[in-house]
C-alpha cells in the first residue's frame, strides 16, 4: 500500500471517527481504562511479589545459604568455615543455624516443635527475624533460660510471654524455659511451630559442637549472589549452596497462579474495550454501505476500503492507549508512594513501576484495537458496489 | 474514433431461480466528444448498460472496447484502477460523502488518484460548476441542485475520458434540471467531454447530440 493511499484513507477515517464526539470519548475512555488497568494490576502484582520475596529473604534467608552435603545432617568443621567466611571480602555477615526437633509442654498441653538455634548477634547481621516480634523481647547470645516461640505455637499451647514451659529435646534432655517473646514472620512454615533459642544454650543439650544445619550468608550486594556462589563453594570446600533466588523458586511458582489470574482480569477489560471499538467501526460500516459503494465506484480498491476502517480502529488506539499509559503511570506512581500494611504478612506492600509495564500495556492494547477493526474492515472491503449503490 | 464500442453485450441477473436478462445483446458505438442520451422505459437495462461501461460490474458475455481496447475480463483491482483513471460517475441519488465538505468531496478522488495540487484543482472545479463560494459547506447545507453540481465537479476530478450520468436530474426540479443540462453542454463544448447520460425526460434527452433508445435489454431501431 502506497503512503499516499494511507494518507487518503486517514483523511476519511478521521472525519468518520470524529463526527460524533461523544461516542468517540466513550470508546476512548474504555481503552484508556483498559490500558491503565493492565499497568495497575501488573504493577501491583509485581510489587506484591517483590515485597513478599523481600520479606521472605529478610526473615529467613541469606543471600547465599549453605547446607550440609547430600546425605549429611550437619555441616562439619564450623569453626574453620567461620574463619574462612571472616576472610572473604564480599561476605558482610553470616549466621550459623541448627535445626532440631522437640516437644514443648505448658500445663497439661504439649505440642511438637521445630527448634531453631541461632546466635542472635550473628543472626541480626543477616536477617530481621528477631525483629518480627508480636510481643516480648528478643533473646540474646547468653540467654540460657529464655526462648522465643512462634505465634501459632503460642496459640496452640495458650502461651503468653513470661510463661514457664518445658522443652524436651530429641535426645530426651529436658529443661524449663521462660517465654521471652512471641514471633511472627508471615511464613506459614515458620509460624506454625517454631522455638527459637540461643545457639550456646542448644549446645549444652545437643551434640552440635562445631556443627551447623545451615549457614546464612549476607553479601555486600544481593545481586552478586549468583556469581559469588561458586567462589564461596570453592573457598569453603562445600557443595550445597543455594542463592536466595533459588530458595525463592517455590514462592515464585506459587505467584505464577496469581499472575495468570491478574492477566485474566486485564484481558477481560481489554476485550470489553476492543469489542466496543469493533462495534463502533462495524456500525460505521453498516451505515456507510452506500458511501463505501461510491468510494469503490470512484476507483477505491478493496484494500483501500479495508485500510480506511482499520485506521478508524487504530485512531481509537492511537489516542486511547497513550492516554491510558499516562493514567496507569500516575496511578502506579501514586501506589508506589503510598504502600499499605499487610497485617498477615506483617509487611508493607507497594506497587512497583517499571518501563516494561508501559511497553506491555501499549503493545497489548494496540494489538487489541487493531484486531477489533479487522472484521468490520474486511466486511467493508467486501461490500458489493452494485448492491450498495442501489441500496440493496 | 469510437471511444466506446460494445459488441453483443449481455448481462443477466439471477432473481432466485429466475434469470432476468437486463441486457440482451447490445451493440453501441459512441464517438469521442459525443454527448449521448440513453432513454427507455424503466427496467429496460439503461443503468445496467452504464454499469458495464463504467466497469462497476462485469458482463455475462460480449465485449466492451474503450479506445479500441477490450476491457472485459479485467480483475476487480484492474477495474477499480480503470474507474479511478478514466471514468466519472454521476448517480441519480445524491452520492456525496456526508461528513466531507464540498471541496473535500472533490479532493478525495484526487487524493485517491495521487494527484498534486488537489486543493487548488478542487477549488477550480467548484468554480466551474458555479459553487466557488460554497467550498466549506457540508452536503446537508446545500440544495439538491447544488449537491448534484458538486457531484458533477467530483466526477470531473480525475479528468475522465467518459462521464457516465445515471438520471442526474431525476430528483431535481425543472429549473435545477435545466442548469445541470446546461452544465453538461458546457463541459461537452468547452472541454470536449464525452458524456453518456441516462434520462427519463424527453425534454432533457433532446439536449444531447443523439438519443439511444433501449427496450427490454436491446436497442430499438
Ligand atoms: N442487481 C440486480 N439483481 C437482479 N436484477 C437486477 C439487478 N439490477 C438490475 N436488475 C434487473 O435488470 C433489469 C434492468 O435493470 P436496470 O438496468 O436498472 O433498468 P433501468 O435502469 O433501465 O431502469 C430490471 O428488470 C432489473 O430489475
Ligand atoms: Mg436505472
Amino acid at each position: 500500500m502506497h503512503l499516499d493511499d494511507i494518507r487518503s484513507a486517514l483523511f476519511y477515517s478521521k472525519k468518520d471517527i470524529f463526527k460524533n464526539k461523544k461516542i468517540f470519548l466513550f470508546i476512548t475512555a474504555a481503552i484508556i481504562f483498559a490500558t491503565a488497568n493492565i499497568i495497575i494490576i501488573n504493577g501491583f502484582m509485581d510489587g506484591m511479589i517483590r515485597d513478599l520475596a523481600d520479606n521472605t529473604v529478610e526473615s529467613s534467608l541469606g543471600h547465599l545459604n549453605i547446607y550440609p552435603d547430600q546425605e549429611e545432617r550437619f555441616i562439619e568443621g564450623l569453626g574453620i568455615k567461620e574463619e574462612e567466611l571472616n576472610a572473604l571480602k564480599d561476605v558482610e555477615a553470616y549466621s550459623p543455624r541448627v535445626s532440631a526437633s522437640g516437644v514443648l509442654s505448658f500445663k497439661e498441653l504439649s505440642a511438637s516443635a521445630n527448634i531453631l538455634a541461632l546466635d542472635p548477634d550473628k543472626e541480626r547481621g543477616v536477617t530481621k527475624l528477631l525483629d518480627k516480634l508480636d510481643s516480648g523481647t528478643a533473646i540474646n547470645s547468653n540467654d540460657g533460660n529464655a526462648i522465643l516461640v512462634s505465634y501459632r505455637l503460642a496459640e496452640d499451647l495458650k502461651l503468653d510471654t513470661g510463661d514457664e514451659v518445658t522443652l524436651a529435646f530429641e535426645n530426651g534432655n529436658m529443661k524449663e524455659y521462660m517465654i521471652k517473646g512471641i514471633i511472627r514472620t508471615g511464613s506459614q512454615e515458620f509460624d506454625s511451630s517454631t522455638v527459637v533459642m540461643a545457639l550456646n544454650e542448644a549446645r549444652r543439650h545437643l551434640d552440635i559442637e562445631n556443627r551447623a544445619s545451615s549457614i546464612l550468608v549476607k553479601l555486600s550486594d544481593k545481586e552478586i549472589a549468583g556469581d559469588y556462589k561458586p567462589i564461596l563453594m570453592q573457598n569453603l570446600g562445600i557443595k550445597n549452596v543455594k542463592t536466595w533466588k533459588e530458595e525463592l523458586e517455590y514462592l515464585m511458582s506459587f505467584t505464577e497462579a496469581y499472575k495468570s489470574f491478574s492477566s485474566i482480569i486485564s484481558a477481560v477489560g481489554l476485550i470489553a474495550a476492543s469489542i466496543s471499538v469493533g462495534i463502533i467501526v462495524y456500525v460505521n460500516v453498516i451505515h456507510k454501505k452506500r458511501q463505501i459503494g461510491i468510494m469503490k465506484a470512484l476507483g477505491a480498491k478493496d484494500s483501500f476500503i479495508f485500510t480506511v476502517f482499520i485506521m478508524e480502529a487504530l485512531l481509537f488506539g492511537l489516542i486511547g492507549v497513550p492516554a491510558g499509559d499516562i493514567v496507569g503511570y500516575l496511578a502506579i506512581k501514586h501506589m508506589e508512594a503510598n504502600p499499605f500494611y499487610d497485617a498477615i504478612m506483617m509487611t508493607w506492600i507497594s506497587a512497583r513501576f517499571g518501563n516494561y509495564l508501559l511497553y506491555n500495556a501499549t503493545a497489548v492494547s494496540f494489538a487489541a484495537t487493531l484486531l477489533a477493526g479487522i472484521y468490520p474492515a474486511i466486511k467493508a472491503s467486501r461490500i458489493d458496489i452494485i448492491k450498495a449503490i442501489w441500496g440493496g | 474514433m469510437d471511444i466506446i464500442k460494445t459488441g453483443n453485450l449481455k448481462k443477466s441477473y439471477m432473481l432466485g431461480k429466475v434469470e432476468v436478462k437486463a441486457l440482451n445483446g447490445v451493440d453501441v458505438s459512441i464517438q469521442k466528444g459525443e454527448f449521448v442520451a440513453i432513454m427507455g422505459p424503466s427496467g429496460c437495462g439503461k443503468s445496467t448498460f452504464l454499469n458495464m461501461v463504467g466497469m462497476l460490474d462485469i458482463p455475462t458475455s460480449g465485449e466492451i472496447y474503450v479506445e479500441g481496447n477490450d476491457v472485459t475480463g479485467m480483475s476487480s483491482n484492474k477495474r477499480a484502477e480503470y474507474r479511478l483513471r478514466h471514468i466519472g460517475f454521476i448517480f441519480q441519488f445524491f452520492n456525496l460523502f456526508n461528513e466531507l465538505t464540498a471541496i473535500e468531496n472533490i479532493m478525495f478522488p484526487m487524493m485517491l488518484n495521487r494527484m498534486p495540487n488537489y486543493r487548488k484543482n478542487a477549488q477550480e472545479l467548484l468554480n466551474l460548476v458555479g459553487l466557488g463560494d460554497r467550498i466549506h459547506h457540508l452536503p446537508s447545507e446545500l440544495s439538491g441542485g447544488q449537491q448534484q453540481r458538486v457531484t458533477i465537479a467530483r466526477s470531473l476530478a480525475n479528468s475522465p475520458k467518459i462521464l457516465l450520468a445515471d438520471e442526474p436530474t431525476g430528483n431535481l426540479d425543472t429549473k435545477s434540471s435545466k442548469e445541470i443540462i446546461e452544465l453538461f453542454r458546457k463541459l461537452n463544448l468547452e472541454r470536449g467531454q464525452t458524456i453518456v447520460m441516462v434520462t427519463h425526460s424527453q425534454e432533457i434527452g433532446e439536449k444531447a447530440d443523439r438519443i439511444i433508445h433501449f427496450r427490454d435489454g436491446i436497442i430499438e431501431k
